[in-house]
């Protein structure tokens, strides 16, 4: 299988860098699979499962909302917070999306729905990985 | 001339502030090695934001966003950005007197001051603070920058004003800042300040729209223009402390190598007076001596 650079930035540091197989992402139309020589594009993610093929070998991790922008020399995906299974701390995932239902019940402006939402999507897709991860070792 | 005594108490506070801002000159050293290497981590993602951005904008023309949007009045709204501390040479008023400068050509003005010495100055001034945050500057994180984006975007969505400018210190080097003033909404893109060469040139597509992932992109450029300013901040203020600092500690030790000087002076004159005494006692003594002998 062709393999293409990829690269995983977030604002506090570099979360993988490598020659990759393949990577699959949340976009905001659904699950979206890159390989090698793939066409120029930037796409919008949404927080959810991000998985990385790399020597035959793929690992799940969270990615939150974000872009990824392919290159035909490199693949670089940014997002603010990108997470391997064993570094999500289940409690506060948990206990975020706790109060992002609280505050989804009461939902007093549209912007602070879309935060709430937003907030919510994040918790689930972490908590989502972990469950995974669990799933896996059993 | 001064006395002894007096001098060994100025040489002993001297070397108490020596001490001092010694100390003061190496945490704010550390300090500003730890900022710098967050810049470099952030720096990364933030510029390829912005570039992004750019290009959207650049090669899309029917892109709308409620941020981009020109509003026909000019209320502003300043957010100040300066330390929390002062000691720390003339980086507080330089950029707070470029923010009150600034201030005088709009009719109508919001203040935002993020660090205490903002705060007092515009007190001080008789300016009202409209909304004030203390404890960013510290050590800036990317939740501060984002609950401050949130704050700030409520005013500006609930139309209170038109422009919202960042006034912050950027760092060029460690001896070199300077207070800069930029626009932070609406959204301009001859605003947006991107370096980054791509090294590709061609056409790129937007999933699924160019105008989805600018909606992605927006929010992300705005909490980094707002994290990008504090980390600048508080680089230039720890430089500006120890630039400040490393003077006052050479200064110290020129006003300790002049006092050591008079009081060693001083010291051998009183040493010279006393063997004077002594001896002129000792020698009149011997005299009296003689005498008293020469009498018997």
């Amino acid at each position: 299988m062709g393999k293409f650079y990829l690269e995983i930035i977030t604002p506090e540091k570099t979360f993988y860098k490598g020659e990759v197989e393949s990577i699959q992402i949340t976009t905001l139309d659904g699950t979206c699979m890159i390989m090698a020589e793939h066409q120029p594009m930037v796409f919008a993610t949404v927080p959810g499962s991000l998985y990385i093929t790399a020597d035959g070998q793929r690992r799940e991790a969270f990615m939150s909302e974000g872009f990824v922008e392919v290159r035909p020399d490199e693949t670089i995906a940014f997002s603010e917070a990108v997470e391997w299974p064993e570094d999500i701390n289940v409690r506060r995932a948990q206990e975020a999306k706790e109060r992002a239902e609280e505050q989804l019940r009461r939902n007093r402006s549209a912007a602070e729905y879309r935060l709430n939402r937003l907030a919510l999507q994040r918790a689930f897709a972490r908590l989502q990985v972990k469950s995974h991860k669990n799933i896996g070792n059993f | 001339m001064a006395d002894v005594t007096e001098i060994k108490h100025r040489i002993r506070s001297i070397q108490d502030t020596h001490q001092i801002t010694k100390a003061m000159e190496l945490v704010s050293t550390a300090k500003m090695r730890k900022s710098i290497q967050k810049h470099k981590y952030s720096s990364a993602y933030f510029d390829s934001v912005r570039y992004t951005l750019k290009d959207i904008l650049r090669h899309s023309t029917d892109v709308r966003h409620k941020y981009m949007e020109h509003r026909k009045d000019n209320r502003t709204a300043y957010i100040v950005i300066a330390g929390d501390k002062g000691l720390a040479g003339a980086y507080n008023s330089n950029v707070l007197n470029l923010a009150w400068e600034h201030m005088q050509t709009r009719p109508v003005h919001y203040v935002v001051t993020i660090g205490q010495m903002a705060r007092a100055f515009f007190e001080s001034k008789h300016q009202s603070v409209d909304l004030e945050f203390t404890h960013a500057v510290a050590s800036p994180t990317l939740h501060d920058a984002r609950g401050i984006m949130r704050d700030i975007l409520d005013l500006y969505d609930s139309n209170l004003m038109d422009e919202v400018y960042v006034i912050f210190t950027r760092m060029h080097s460690t001896s070199v800042h300077e207070p800069v003033m930029v626009k932070l909404l609406p959204i301009e893109e001859k605003d947006i300040e991107a370096d980054v060469k791509n090294t590709y040139g061609g056409q790129i597509d937007y999933d699924p729209s160019p105008k989805e992932v600018l909606n992605v992109l927006v929010p992300q450029y705005l909490v980094g223009m707002i994290y990008t300013a504090l980390i600048h901040s508080s680089a230039s203020e720890h430089a500006s402390r120890m630039l400040a600092m490393s003077n006052a500690t050479k200064n110290a030790e020129k006003i300790l190598d002049t006092l050591s000087l008079e009081f060693n002076r001083l010291r051998q004159n009183a040493i010279t007076t006393d063997l004077l005494d002594l001896s002129s006692g000792r020698f009149a003594a011997a005299n009296k001596q003689t005498e008293g002998n020469a009498r018997t």
